[in-house]
């Protein structure tokens, strides 16, 4: 799978797309700081429904509503978070496929969605008998403290990617060249 | 004068501290960006809601009065963690434009909140005129919105 990967790395760090995000300074720029400022829409409103999950603020409104309103504006913000990232992966694909903070970084991502789409349906289906309570059920504070640990997994291993620590070629333990699929290195 | 007092910042024991290990500084700076999510979210989910853009059936009185508790965590944490990264890359950000663009729309940005946005907010909002919360709220947004942005200059221009 990790030659698959690397293939196709290579194949779109030939495209002329890759190379002139990779090359200009401003949109690059730009692009990151758009993905890194959209955290305040999507992460910041999760942050709010989590908050409210965990019975911590806005008790005075029901659960499901917070959720249901932020909603909207969560899904906008990770779209934007979804396309921007995307576009940072094209202007730089064969160091990133092979980035052990980028894999971590995606594990966690999918994580916090099945968590986030799992106790999403929950909250739906008993939101009746506890919407009301300043402080919900333990399995929901526990989901909304379980997605925002994720979360932060989330950022902090996105916020690493910029960092060269364990890049292929470097002097790596076998495992951590195992977890980042290094091959151009042999 | 100015410049020595960041010369001193830099060879503190702090700055000495996170410049030892750049682990110690991307980790500070992973936590300066939960910070970040954690007051824009507030910030955005008070001022969308003035703009009558979100959660239009929930008061907004209660809306400001909840988020802003929690926005102040959010501040406190980006100053908490702000102080350290600044004491570990001292001297660069003297000379750096984006550095001091942030401090000024930083301090701002308080100053709009705590002297101006919050004693308003803070009674009743059916008091005053609909178009002053809408402007508050779009004030509210240009500000944040540019001590984000140029924070996350300073790192490109170093």
């Amino acid at each position: 799978m990790n030659s698959a990967l690397l293939q196709f790395a290579n194949w779109l760090a030939e495209q002329s797309v890759s190379i002139d995000l990779h090359e200009s300074f401003y949109l690059y720029n730009w692009i990151e700081t758009t993905h890194v400022m959209t955290l305040m829409v999507s992460l910041g409103m999760l942050a709010v429904i989590d908050l409210r999950l965990l019975g911590v603020c806005f008790a005075n409104v029901p659960a499901s509503k917070i959720a249901q309103r932020l909603d909207k504006p969560m899904l906008i913000g990770f779209i934007v978070m979804l396309i921007t990232g995307l576009l940072l992966f094209t202007a730089i694909p064969v160091r990133t496929t092979q980035s052990l903070w980028f894999r971590i970084k995606m594990i966690l991502l999918v994580a916090a969605c099945v968590n986030a789409w799992l106790f999403r349906r929950k909250m739906v289906e008993a939101a009746a008998t506890w919407d009301l309570e300043p402080k919900p059920p333990r399995r929901m504070r526990i989901a909304g403290a379980l997605s925002l640990a994720l979360w932060s997994g989330v950022i902090i291993t996105g916020r690493f990617i910029a960092y060269d620590w364990y890049d292929c070629g470097g002097d790596n333990p076998a495992f951590v060249d195992w977890a980042a699929g290094c091959l151009a290195a042999q | 004068m100015l410049f020595s007092f960041f010369e001193w910042l830099e060879a503190s024991a702090l700055g000495v501290f996170v410049k030892d290990q750049a682990a110690t500084f991307a980790i500070i700076e992973a936590v300066h960006l939960m910070g970040l999510a954690l007051l824009g979210g507030t910030v955005l989910a008070q001022d969308l809601r003035l703009l009558n853009v979100v959660m239009r059936d929930v008061p907004s009185n209660v809306v400001t009065e909840q988020a802003h508790r929690w926005f102040k965590l959010g501040l406190w944490m980006l100053l908490g963690t702000g102080v350290p990264m600044l004491a570990g890359v001292a001297t660069k950000c003297y000379h750096n434009p984006f550095y001091w663009t942030k401090m000024i729309a930083l301090a701002v940005g308080i100053l709009f909140v705590f002297t101006l946005k919050q004693p308003l907010l803070r009674g009743d909002h059916a008091s005053l005129k609909p178009v002053t919360l809408k402007l508050l709220a779009l004030a509210s947004i240009s500000i944040w919105t540019l001590v984000a942005a140029s924070g996350r200059w300073i790192g490109f221009s170093g």
